[in-house]
């Protein structure tokens, strides 16, 4: 019995990645006890990152596995598979994390806030598991209302996170109507919206077609916050509290990022436009690295500033996979589970302890040890120090770049490690050869129950630093099905 | 005790003497006896690995597999094996005498201080048994960060910006520059271990190979090559035992070692694709030489002043170091003149650093003008002052002469006279901002202004002092003991 049933959820671990977080997000709108609410999330996103880790696990370690066709519109690729079952851990943190903040959120506002912040993972997810172009704006397009609903339903207390919300709707829309554009564009130049077919489709009419790739690459830039076009990211999460730079500072921008990964791994791979989407990337990529590593060195806002030092580690991304190659792909993949984890680290750390503004670091080492640990990895791997995953990736990047004759991008690596020396060494300079002049925020057994996920994501990121075969391997494989598996 | 162990007592004993001088800070005996205690370890694992790879033995411990053929590894060769003997020998002295400048001048956060002195000793050997580029890249940012908080001890508007600028400098610098060349490296060769006879040997043309060199050398800032050097001059605002830490037993030697291992084990003695690069830096640190002493003699702080001479000393590592790559017989005698460099620049500048900090401690005087007719009631201090002088200028029998004949010796074979011209230049200059000060210390009239402690030094000050003067005599008799030591590094098939 029990394994017919353990065979059936894994023949629907797809399906089931979805689907979880949102049936968890109802179940919570039943009720209206916050801390209900918490335990809730907490089972729904565990339950889908389980299923996930295990489809993961399955199809990267080279078995085909069974899986019920429940929908046309679901595809399965090796992109979709690592970066949907990384979405699910990075769920399971977030959730586990924002439980010190649902206070702040009020009492009532904060199960819309939960099931919001599900509903948005699920929706991230389903753009991983999209078939074709339609089902995978409608799934963005969800994640990214939840994340401004999250953002809105937390302005409730205070007024400023809804200027945040304000700009990422019309900046947010304005994404969606360039994908839809750029969807139809591509429909009418290829004869269909089918990503399986993309790469192999007769395009008739290229310039058409690449400007439409094009079109759908920039509106989920916009999504992702990508430089210049990141104009709601500081609104959103210099002021939003620990629900909001979880929900939108790690999953929004991870899911979003993880998206426009498996799009450019289909569109980058179709002969007639690949060069165009890669062009784009790549542009998208500098400008994102430098614009992103500046602002984060002159940013006087905790918060802000590990914004923008996540825009710069996704330029990163953008870079890698402007490369087109599977080691490109490879290494976007890991600079992805290293944003998921620095940005964790760091946002849980700072949660601990309330911090806001940079003055508010200064002790931070002496007061709160643990948590600013956990900021001191997340800078660290940010900034691509040895040992940890965030120089693993810059590695794997660079190490593509110049297989790839790309050495402009490894220049633009190093400079965004060289500002990560700035901005971190500022930060840990602050933590710990500093006075306090700030009372320590955390209150009562509250701060650890975000500090656990941060020293959980510091612990990952410094573990695979010292000990990466498994993740490179995992990243490998997952980039040699660039296009899908024979289901 | 096998040589991996004595290998990995020597990087883990310093984490654990830090671990423990923080958490018993008190009482201050107990506190001291461990910081020495551990520091003595550190030495006899040292001067054991010397006996082991004397007797060619090898030794490689693994830590991680952080990239794909690429280990975070450590592993003992001559060169390493000298170093860390040198400089944990010199930690033993250093480790008293700090133990006398905390107590004497009451610094704050004392164990702090010696932890981090502790880390970055640990640092240091760290870098000079790293078995390849990655590691040795590791080691490198690992002591830069562990020497960060010395500079930044005292947390005033001053020690912070300092720290910040030293942090800044050696990161940069090797992340902009090394980091790059690594990587480069890493495309051409497949591997970053460490060879003899060099990695890139036979496998990159002449571009690549003066772009790589200038890359690597510019990115081991440890070195002080100009314009990479602001971290040193900065670094003055340390208290006298981190100055000591910095400047001469672990900041400022790794950068010496750095260069030394990249120029053996990653271009190969004589690699002559890269000679232009190499003449162009060999000009770069002969003007350096001569500039830092210029500079150090306008410099009243004797802190400032100690900085760029030993800058001037540094420079004559990395001179020694980029003559190994001329064309010709005299390869190694660079090879051999870098390392001895390193051993007289340690022990010389460690000495006068230590003398400084006795003084300070002491009679709270730091300006030179202030040291005159100090050896009058400090004899032991000065004497070793005067003594380290002589070896930091040159003079026979003290370390640094010889150091300096196989320099210019190694210069002038190569047909670089004026490269043999700088050194000697940048030495008459050492004399003229050391000599008289060391001749009036001990000459001219005692002061008669009252000390802070008018009974002079206490042992745990002035012992170190005399005795780390005295090891510069030491090559007096093991310069060629240590040649034939040194002699695989420049012989092809070594390990």
């Amino acid at each position: 019995m029990s394994g017919a049933l353990l065979d059936l959820v894994r023949m629907n671990a797809p399906l089931l990645m979805m689907v979880i977080p949102f049936g968890g997000a109802a179940l919570m709108l039943l009720n209206g006890s916050a801390r209900l609410a918490w335990f809730i999330a907490c089972g729904a996103a565990v339950a889908a990152s389980v299923v996930g880790i295990d489809f993961a696990a399955r199809l990267l370690s080279g078995a085909t596995p069974a899986l019920a066709i429940v929908a046309p519109q679901i595809h399965v690729d090796g992109v979709g598979a690592f970066a949907g079952a990384l979405i699910g851990l990075a769920l399971v943190l977030a959730v586990a994390a924002i439980g010190a903040s649902l206070k702040d959120a009020g009492v009532r506002e904060a199960p819309v806030a939960l099931a919001l912040v599900l509903c948005g993972a699920g929706s991230w997810i389903g753009a991983l598991m999209a078939g074709d172009l339609i089902a995978l704006i409608v799934a963005v397009e969800t994640g990214w209302l939840a994340a401004v609903g999250l953002v809105a339903v937390n302005a409730v207390r205070e007024r400023a996170p809804l200027n945040g919300a304000l700009r990422m709707l019309s900046i947010g829309s304005i994404g969606t109507a360039l994908m839809l554009l750029g969807a139809a564009m591509i429909g009418r130049a290829s004869g269909g919206l089918s990503l399986e077919a993309l790469p192999l489709a007769h395009i008739s009419m290229i310039n058409l077609a690449g400007a439409g790739a094009a079109l759908v690459v920039l509106g989920l830039a916009v999504k992702i916050g990508v430089a210049p076009l990141h104009a709601w990211a500081a609104a959103t999460l210099g002021r939003g509290n620990a629900m909001v730079t979880f929900g939108v500072g790690v999953l929004g921008v991870l899911g979003a990022a993880s998206v426009l990964c498996r799009f450019a791994s289909y569109a980058i791979t179709a002969p007639e436009i690949g060069a165009a989407i890669s062009a784009a990337l790549a542009g998208l990529g500098a400008v994102s690295v430098v614009v992103g590593s500046v602002q984060a060195v002159g940013a006087r806002n905790l918060q802000r500033l590990a914004a923008y030092a996540g825009v710069s580690q996704v330029g990163c991304v953008l870079l890698s996979v402007a490369l087109g190659s599977p080691a490109g792909f490879a290494a976007a993949l890991i600079q992805l589970v290293g944003f998921a984890a620095a940005a964790t680290a760091f946002y849980g750390g700072a949660a601990a302890g309330r911090v806001k503004s940079l003055a508010m670091l200064d002790g931070y080492g002496q007061r709160a040890p643990l948590a600013s640990a956990a900021i001191a990895t997340g800078a660290l791997s940010l900034m691509g120090a040895p040992l940890t995953i965030g120089f693993l990736g810059r590695w794997r990047l660079v190490e593509a770049g110049v297989g790839a004759g790309w050495w402009w991008a490894s220049v633009l690596v190093i400079v965004a490690s060289l500002a990560g020396v700035f901005y971190g060494g500022r930060l840990i300079e602050r933590m710990y050869f500093r006075r306090a002049n700030a009372a320590y925020a955390g209150d009562g057994g509250v701060w650890r129950v975000a500090l656990g996920p941060a020293l959980i994501a510091a612990i990952v990121a410094i573990g695979i630093g010292f000990a990466p075969l498994v993740l490179l391997r995992a990243a490998d494989v997952a980039s040699g099905m660039l296009t899908g598996v024979a289901t | 005790m096998s040589a991996e162990l004595a290998l990995l007592a020597l990087l883990g004993a310093p984490f654990l003497q830090a671990a423990l001088i923080i958490v018993l800070p008190k009482p201050p005996g107990l506190r001291d006896l461990i910081h020495i205690g551990f520091s003595l370890f550190a030495a006899v694992c040292a001067a054991y690995l010397v006996n082991a790879v004397a007797h060619g033995e090898s030794a490689r411990i693994v830590l991680a597999r952080p990239l794909p053929n690429v280990d975070l590894a450590f592993a003992i060769d001559p060169l390493g094996a000298m170093m860390a003997a040198v400089l944990t020998g010199l930690g033993v002295l250093h480790a008293v005498h700090a133990a006398g400048v905390v107590r004497a001048k009451h610094e704050a956060s004392p164990s702090r201080l010696l932890a981090f002195l502790a880390l970055a000793m640990a640092g240091v050997c760290a870098v000079a048994f790293s078995a390849n580029l990655f590691s040795f890249f590791v080691a490198y940012q690992a002591l830069a960060l562990a020497a960060f908080p010395l500079v930044a001890h005292r947390g005033d508007e001053e020690a912070r910006p300092a720290a910040r600028a030293f942090l800044a400098t050696l990161l940069a610098s090797s992340i902009g520059l090394f980091l790059p060349a690594m990587i480069w490296t890493y495309a051409i060769a497949g591997a970053l271990d460490f060879q003899a006879g060099g990695v890139l040997a036979g496998r990159v043309d002449a571009l690549t190979a003066n772009v790589l060199l200038v890359l690597f050398v510019l990115g081991i800032a440890m070195a002080a090559i100009p314009p990479m050097h602001r971290w040193l001059p900065a670094s003055s605002n340390g208290p006298f035992p981190a100055l000591v830490t910095i400047q001469a037993l672990a900041v400022l030697p790794a950068g010496g070692i750095g260069v030394l291992k990249v120029v053996t084990f990653v271009f190969g003695p004589a690699m002559a694709q890269a000679v232009i690069a190499a003449q162009a830096l060999i000009v770069l640190v002969g003007a350096g030489m001569v500039v830092a002493a210029l500079i150090a003699l306008s410099r009243q702080d004797i802190r400032e002043r100690l900085a760029y001479s030993c800058m001037a000393q540094s420079l004559g590592v990395v001179m020694g170091a980029l003559l190994a790559l001329q064309p010709g017989p005299f390869a190694p005698a660079g090879l051999f003149a870098a390392a001895l460099q390193v051993v007289a620049l340690a022990c010389a500048s460690a000495t006068l650093l230590m003398a400084a900090g006795t003084t300070a401690a002491i009679t709270t005087r730091t300006k030179v003008a202030d040291y005159a007719g100090l050896g009058r009631v400090m004899p032991w201090t000065f004497a070793g002052f005067a003594i380290a002088s002589a070896s930091m200028i040159g003079m026979p029998p003290f370390a640094g002469a010889w150091a300096k004949l196989w320099l210019i010796t190694a210069a002038a074979g190569s047909g670089l006279i004026w490269a043999a011209a700088l050194a000697s230049v940048a030495a008459i200059l050492t004399f003229t901002h050391l000599g008289p000060l060391a001749a009036n210390a001990l000459a001219a009239r005692a002061p008669t202004d009252a000390f802070k402690r008018p009974d002079g030094a206490s042992i745990l000050l002035a012992a170190p002092v005399i005795l780390a003067a005295a090891a510069t005599l030491s090559l007096l008799v093991l310069a060629d003991p240590l040649a034939v030591f040194l002699s695989p590094i420049w012989t092809p098939g070594a390990p």
